[in-house]
């Protein structure tokens, strides 16, 4: 199987890999993780509380070629957005973007729960009603 | 039209055609009872059917090897020459089949994920397959481990406290790994007790649950003690 240009330029020029302060309160953190393939990746962001904008985001992930790049491509999607806007990002816009094919489907739908576990553990932090990953999880295309 | 399947325990699920040469029924055999012909494979046949076993995890590993020469050399193209295209293409697609279904069988954990997809319980980016969080975090805390010793060790750290380091990350990968193992044994012999005395499909459906989250898991660690033997070899 051959990867996409932009899942190699993404695999080779990682954007925003790191970490952000766990315990920071505008700092939400989502771990998630494909199973199947033992991929595990970390999303992190930091927002701020009263325009709502993502500041920061940063990530890492152990996985495949696609899986770090979904992760890469989603901090950049996210930064510079509402959390309102983030959440509307779907793993479908992913695949579009880096032209995953079927197999590597998964690896979006990972990105797309991440951002949405990080999300829903800053609502949390900020004493928001709690968003549960797995009931928003999307539909897997 | 209704298709008559086989009862069979080891030939469930099978359907029930007739011999391409004579038309006597046959169910999935390897050749015709009646005239000895080679036969088509069966659609839907799965890789125990195919050594006539029933989908039960534990194999005796030498009568699997027996049954696989006895095959072989049954079904070897060079039995074919002077047969028809037709029979000789059997015999090709027949022993193709027969290597992947021994392949498969043989390995304890192979013949494990061959059952659950089989079944229909594991299939790749369809399933959303869930592990537990605190899973993840043991996972990633191994990670960001291994990956701080590769960059230590490709920075010229203490190469001899990093060696130490690495063996011991193994070690404990590796028994994490035979756990899993382990594990997955124990499930398996549960799954063929409820095969055997006819389990009811509850229990069943909860046992291949379970198995698929173990294999989960043993994805995880079996990429880990990869990770580590990389490192270690390199």
């Amino acid at each position: 199987m051959a990867y996409s240009d932009k899942v190699i330029e993404h695999y080779n020029h990682p954007r925003n890999v790191g970490s952000l302060d766990k315990a920071d309160p505008n700092v939400g953190t989502g771990l998630v993780g494909a199973p199947e393939c033992g991929d595990v990746m970390k999303l992190q962001m930091k927002v701020n509380p009263q325009t709502r904008v993502i500041e920061e985001a940063k990530f890492k992930t152990f996985g495949c070629g696609s899986a770090i790049a979904s992760s890469s491509l989603a901090t950049e999607w996210v930064k510079g957005k509402t959390v309102e806007e983030a959440l509307a990002i779907k793993n479908t816009d992913i695949v579009r973007e880096l032209a995953l094919p079927p197999v590597k489907i998964h690896c979006s739908v990972l990105a797309e729960d991440a951002i949405k576990a990080a999300l829903g553990d800053w609502k949390k932090k900020q004493g928001e009603a709690d968003l549960k990953p797995a009931e928003t999880a999307s539909a897997h295309n | 039209m209704s298709v008559i399947r086989s009862q069979d325990a080891q030939t469930e699920g099978i359907p029930v055609t007739s011999c391409w040469n004579c038309r006597a029924a046959v169910t999935g055999a390897h050749f015709c009872a009646a005239c000895g012909k080679v036969q088509p494979l069966p659609a839907g046949a799965s890789y125990f059917a195919f050594f006539g076993l029933p989908q039960k995890l534990t194999i005796e590993p030498a009568s699997l090897e027996g049954q696989f020469h006895m095959l072989s050399w049954k079904l070897h193209p060079d039995n074919f020459v002077r047969a028809s295209e037709f029979e000789r293409n059997l015999s090709l697609e027949r022993s193709s089949q027969l290597n992947d279904a021994y392949r498969t069988l043989r390995e304890p954990v192979a013949r494990v994920e061959y059952l659950l997809e089989h079944l229909g319980v594991r299939k790749e980016g369809t399933t959303k397959q869930q592990a537990p969080p605190e899973l993840l975090e043991e996972v990633f805390e191994l990670n960001e481990s291994l990956d701080e010793l590769r960059e230590a060790r490709a920075a010229g750290g203490d190469v001899a406290a990093l060696q130490g380091r690495l063996e011991a990350a193994q070690q404990n990968f590796q028994e994490d790994l035979d756990d899993v193992d382990a594990e997955l044994a124990g499930l398996g012999r549960e799954w063929d007790a409820a095969v055997d005395f006819g389990g009811d499909e509850s229990t069943k459906k909860a046992l291949l649950a379970r198995m698929n989250e173990v294999l989960n898991r043993r994805a995880y660690i079996r990429n880990l003690v990869a990770g580590v033997q990389k490192e270690l070899g390199g």
